[in-house]
């Protein structure tokens, strides 16, 4: 206590540089907790986004060949029904799987068009995908062959501006057909996920896609599967991709298999590397402070040669000597941490207030790393502040009380 | 009376590479309780090396110390700054007060080390300054004292932890006639008191208030005169 008194004594009475001499730590742990805190916010929002649509997503596309010799790249039209039946049985770590079949046509309603991607899919879509309407109902497993359409906000905007589109029929033009679709559901505004893009996109039942408007037979545009945990994501990838490999005579391009958890995990892992280099960029900085604190406090030492005479002789114990000089560069780092803190805390908010609000980033303040910075901040005033006072406690009372 | 301290043939030389100075040559005495001690001599004579000595600030080169009979030379640094703490009071020259504590809190300082309680400190602490006539000055800091003042306030931390004896270098060094009479008046009373003072000075007037006067020269005892009283 009596230490506390004396050493917050001696740094008042020398407010300017004690100030200084926390400047290097006070940078330091405010760049220390800017990254954590927006590093982890940039995580968060980054898996909150690419979760949005559900979890548990599993993509599998057809491949795509040519692209060279004169070839034009194309998807290849591999996928079929059955895959997605087999998928679906087959497949133990499989929760469910869904065949989709998409195509890209003109709209018409009235004297207005727009151009969109058409989505065929069965009703267990919106069990696996986790896609909202802000108006109007989705399909039900009856209206499988109805000519009934869920639209993206774009097109409902580009179609019907402020109108309310439900209810309201729109033409998808296919060749020199047109199919009427009556509106019955509105998306609500997503933005691009898992190279979906709700608000852009038709969303019809699937047999009516199937037998109308594609009038495919078998092929379906890509398979959309969830597995029953994150955790069995991977073991479902490697069932389907074990299924399809050996549907497909073992030619692996003709297919691909996109897992959101993988997707999830290179964005967590790219986040993880990014702070841990951002991070050891701060660590230089405290580093640099706790090399500052070390010279303040061998002036310091030095200025106060003849005090440590004085209280040698009146009776204190070189380790107390010690210990007073360590508790001084020990207090002046966790004030310059707590100092840090507070504007690490104040400068990730305002980053974000200022640029990451449309991205719907949030800086996130882990409590951890709070008791973290604080105790890295004292470590390094522990450390730094060991020669220093090492050498204090080491000098001779008598030559200490000679020094003028 | 009983014995505080005792240097037996107490040597202090200092290697200089190749000159060997011997502050010290062969110093035997013994301080008793009660007794008010004036060492004198010239500069250079080796006053400050014994008062070091005495102090437990220095270890002699060859002899023993004893404090109240015990063998100080292979004491730890801790336990010197023990019986340092306890057992002597220490007034410099230059008064030495810390610039940053109020004369209460200087006076407490030594009670702080010998971890006596807040309360009893303070108590204690503005007992002594009532002592040496600084009971209305006891918040001024050292640059708002006289220096007599500073010099009372550093008698009054000296008597904190009642120590079996008082050193005292060149005390009436820095001051004037005036504050140094009335220094040698508060030495008076407390060897009235019953304390035990030694001081180290080349004042030849504080010489007639002792009661033992011990000359040295070259680093030896050049002759020890009792007084009366």
């Amino acid at each position: 206590m009596e230490i506390l008194k004396e050493v917050t004594r001696s740094l008042l009475s020398n407010k300017v540089r004690t100030f200084l001499s926390m400047l290097g730590i006070v940078i330091g742990v405010t760049a220390v907790i800017m990254v954590m805190s927006l590093g982890a916010g940039m995580k968060e929002s980054v898996t909150k986004r690419l979760t949005s649509l559900g979890s548990n997503i599993i993509l599998v596309m057809p491949g795509i060949v040519g692209g060279s010799g004169g070839k034009i790249a194309q998807a290849l039209e591999s996928l079929q029904e059955e895959d997605v039946k087999d998928i679906e049985s087959m497949c133990p770590s499989v929760k469910k799987a869904i065949g989709l079949i998409t195509g890209n046509f003109l709209i018409q309603h009235r004297d207005k068009n727009t151009r969109a991607s058409v989505y065929a899919a069965p009703s267990g879509i919106f069990q696996i995908l986790n896609l909202k309407i802000s108006s109007g109902r989705s399909f039900s497993e009856d209206e499988e062959e109805k000519n009934v359409a869920i639209i993206g906000q774009e097109i409902a905007y580009n179609l019907f501006e402020d109108e309310n589109p439900l209810g309201k029929k729109i033409y998808i033009v296919q060749g020199g057909r047109k199919l009427i679709f009556e509106i019955i559901g509105v998306f609500a505004k997503t933005g691009n996920i898992l190279m979906l893009n709700p608000d852009n996109l038709i969303l019809i039942p699937y047999n009516t896609g199937k037998y109308k408007l594609f009038q495919s037979h078998k092929n379906v545009s890509m398979i959309l599967a969830s597995s029953f945990s994150p955790e069995a994501a991977e073991s479902a990838v490697m069932e389907i991709d074990h299924l399809l490999y050996n549907k497909f005579h073992q030619q692996e391009n003709y297919y691909r298999i996109i897992s959101q958890e993988a997707i999830l995990n290179v964005v967590s892992e790219s986040v993880s590397i990014m702070n841990l280099v951002l991070l050891s960029i701060a660590a230089v900085s405290l580093v640099v402070g706790g090399i500052g604190i070390m010279n303040i406090m061998l002036v310091s030492v030095v200025e106060r040669t003849r005090e440590i005479g004085i209280k040698m002789a009146i009776g204190a114990s070189r380790t107390r000597i010690m210990i007073e000089f360590l508790v001084e560069s020990i207090m002046i780092t966790f004030l310059a941490g707590a100092i840090g803190i507070l504007l690490g805390i104040l400068g990730s908010n305002t980053i974000v207030s200022a640029f990451g609000k449309a991205y719907g980033l949030k800086p996130v303040i882990n409590p951890l790393s709070l008791l973290v910075a604080f105790g890295v901040s004292a470590s390094v005033g522990l450390f730094f502040g060991l020669y220093p006072a090492y050498r204090a406690s080491k000098l001779s009372p008598i030559e200490a009380l000679r020094y003028e | 009376m009983k014995e505080i301290v005792r240097l037996e043939n107490v040597w202090k030389i200092y290697d200089m590479g190749e000159v060997k100075i011997e502050a010290l040559r062969g110093i035997t005495l013994e301080i008793r309780e009660g007794e008010y001690v004036i060492i004198v001599g010239p500069s250079g004579s080796g006053k400050s090396t014994l008062l070091h000595i005495l102090g437990l600030l220095d270890k002699p080169t060859k002899g023993l110390v004893l404090m109240e009979g015990q063998d100080t030379s292979k004491m730890k640094d801790k336990k010197l700054a023990h019986l340092r703490n306890r057992k002597i009071g220490f007034v410099f020259q230059s008064y030495n007060l810390l610039p940053r504590l109020s004369a209460l809190e200087n006076v407490e300082l030594p009670m702080i080390y010998a971890g006596v309680p807040p309360r009893k400190r303070r108590k204690r602490a503005l007992e002594l300054l009532e002592l040496v006539g600084l009971g209305n000055r006891i918040h001024h800091r050292p640059n708002q004292l006289s220096g007599g003042q500073q010099q009372r306030v550093a008698v009054a931390r000296a008597l904190a932890n009642d120590p079996v004896f008082i050193l005292a270098d060149e005390p009436t060094g820095n001051l004037d006639t005036k504050s140094g009479e009335e220094l040698l008046k508060l030495f008076r009373k407390l060897h009235e008191m019953g304390k035990t003072l030694v001081v180290v000075t080349h004042n030849l007037e504080i010489v007639s208030e002792g009661t033992r006067v011990i000359r040295i020269k070259d680093g030896m005892i050049e002759s020890v005169e009792r007084r009366g009283a």
